[in-house]
């Protein structure tokens, strides 16, 4: 079974810009172990030689043409799920200093 | 000197990574508008744009059929198959927290860019080039702690085209980038306003004294020519600088400062390189039949090198053709057509092809040229026969063509107009005899000089026989009636 590591957990929390407390970390790392462990029950099944596919629909050329269109939601609707707008732009915390 | 010497003994190695903004009328998987040039922010989105949970982004046709385009611009084919991937990674500017790009399937591997570079011919080969969708823009106004997010640019198809390190120059640099740009502009796949961003560049420079490559840095967000030369030449001595004091290049991410002419230090990216790339579900992979393909290649327009042979037959040096080549592109007028139209008579096109080079580009820069696109090419046309028919100084030619250009109307008759503005030349041999026999009494110095051998002293009296015509005497011919009067030959 996969092992999980304090620095994976931290390491994943950087990646997505999280900051965790010490038993979050703790918390994480038995939660994510247990994840990995039940996927990797996937192992498992003996696939023979069936080669890997990233697609399983069978689909392929899915397109659409080069003209706008509208979808219902207009911009400020869409706009409404930000907590904070300021002069029509989205506010975030600061990125550079 | 010191320097110079210690840069001989460096290889300087350069890889560019290019991100062209494709023309599409729509985003690469939102049907949105792709114009943000002048939208107000945050006015061109959508929940897909937005990364809302549950939307379906579905790929725009005309960004592969593009894609496809620029395949053979860079002397290669589109791949037959192809796949869109989910490239994670955290940053305000990106909603979904994936960005969808072509990771191991892209649309274009292979190919190579052909650059003369002090007068070397050399092919820049390309590793590959990829569709991807832009981010978002962010703003960091001053004096705030927060940053501001505009997401009209998000999910833009952007093409990124990644050479081989095979460029060891700034100057190579400076010719690849204009190349690819000309070659994007000939396909047409994209507009290349650098001022736009339309086309940014990032360079990976490293040096070495072996033949094992040094540690190399990443200049990213260059948008003009210039400073993919400069920040090379930056970024070069910089790294020689601190290998010859005994310090370590960093491999890092650095910026360029136009103002300070300097590369910086950005944020270190060591965490952000696990990107945990998977193909995206949503969009299934890309197929393109053979048929789709060679229709492709069958619709590409005339490319740079095929207009170099054309221009080349005029006797037009690399200079002159590339003043063509990237000014076709970068105005309305069309030039190379214009010149195009007129193979058939060598001497008109080259005619034209100087004329270009030399006035009407010149008058377009400076803002000088108000005549409409229909109208000047009739223009010209009459002025080359004009001056063919010795009717028309050179000097003249020009005074006619800067004055009816900066105009919106074409006067009825060039020719009555040219004459009525005392633009044609007097050919009439009795009216400049008159005129040759006053100035030679005027000038009677000049004339025993002249007639004594001393030939060089005739544009004096050529100069005369202008001024008292009011510049309408045909020089060649009152220089003949000089010589004839004189008794010379």
């Amino acid at each position: 079974m996969a092992k999980i590591t304090k620095e994976d957990v931290l390491r994943l929390a950087r990646l997505s810009r999280l900051h965790l407390t010490d038993e979050e970390v703790s918390k994480y790392k038995v939660e994510i172990e247990a994840m990995l462990g039940y996927v990797e029950q996937l192992k498992s099944v003996d696939l023979g030689d069936l080669e890997p596919t990233s697609q399983v629909t069978g689909l392929k050329n899915v397109m659409r043409q080069d003209t706008e269109k509208s979808y219902g939601a207009s911009p400020e609707q869409l706009l409404k799920n930000s907590t904070s707008i300021v002069e029509g732009q989205i506010k975030v915390r600061r990125m550079l200093q | 000197m010191h320097i110079l010497k210690k840069e001989n003994n460096y290889t300087i190695t350069v890889g560019i990574e290019c991100h062209i903004q494709l023309k599409t009328k729509t985003k690469l998987f939102a049907a949105v508008s792709n114009d943000a040039r002048n939208a107000e922010p945050n006015t061109l989105i959508s929940h897909i744009c937005l990364g809302m949970p549950g939307a379906l982004p579905v790929l725009n046709e005309e960004a592969i059929h593009l894609a496809a385009k620029a395949a053979f611009a860079l002397g290669t084919v589109p791949q037959k198959n192809s796949k869109f991937d989910r490239k994670h990674y955290f940053y305000p500017d990106l909603p979904k927290g994936y960005q969808i790009t072509q990771f191991d399937q892209p649309i274009i591997l292979g190919g190579h860019v052909k650059i003369a570079s002090n007068g070397v011919a050399k092919n820049i080969n390309i590793t590959r080039a990829h569709l991807e969708e832009d981010a978002g823009k962010s703003t960091h106004p001053a004096g705030q702690d927060y940053s501001l997010v505009d997401l009209n640019r998000a999910g833009t198809p952007l093409l990124e085209i990644v050479s081989e390190p095979e460029i060891h120059s700034s100057a190579e640099a400076k010719a690849y980038a204009k190349e690819l740009y000309l070659l994007m502009r000939y396909a047409d796949v994209s507009d290349a306003n650098l001022f736009y961003g339309n086309m940014r560049f990032d360079v990976n420079v490293s040096v070495s004294k072996t033949n094992k490559l040094g540690i190399r840095s990443e200049t990213k967000n260059l948008n003009s020519f210039k400073s993919v030369e400069k920040a090379v030449d930056y970024e070069a001595k910089r790294q020689i600088d601190l290998l010859e004091k005994g310090d370590k290049v960093l491999q890092e991410t650095r910026g360029w400062d136009d103002a300070k002419q300097k590369t910086f230090s950005q944020r270190s990216k060591e965490d952000s390189h696990d990107y945990r790339y998977f193909p995206d579900p949503d969009i299934p992979p890309v197929e393109l039949s053979d048929k789709y393909i060679k229709n492709i290649q069958k619709d590409l327009p005339t490319m740079p090198e095929e207009w170099r042979k054309i221009l080349n037959s005029l006797e037009l040096n690399d200079s002159q053709i590339d003043t063509l080549l990237i000014s076709e592109v970068d105005s309305d007028i069309k030039y190379l057509k214009n010149i195009n139209k007129h193979l058939n008579d060598k001497p008109m096109a080259k005619f034209l092809a100087d004329w270009y080079i030399n006035i009407t580009i010149p008058q377009v820069n400076d803002n000088n040229f108000v005549l409409e696109n229909s109208l000047h090419h009739s223009l010209e046309l009459e002025i080359y026969r004009l001056i063919k028919s010795n009717k028309l100084s050179s000097t003249n030619a020009k005074a006619l063509y800067t004055e009816i250009t900066r105009g919106t109307k074409l006067p009825a008759s060039i020719e009555d107009y040219a004459r009525t503005k005392g633009y044609i030349q007097v050919s009439d041999e009795k009216v400049i005899s008159e005129i040759v026999k006053n100035v030679l009494a005027q000038n009677p110095k000049a004339a025993t000089d002249v007639a004594g051998g001393e030939i060089k002293a005739i544009g004096y009296l050529v100069g005369q026989i202008m001024a008292q015509s009011k510049g309408q005497a045909d020089p060649a011919l009152a220089q003949k009636l000089i010589k004839k009067q004189l008794h010379i030959e």
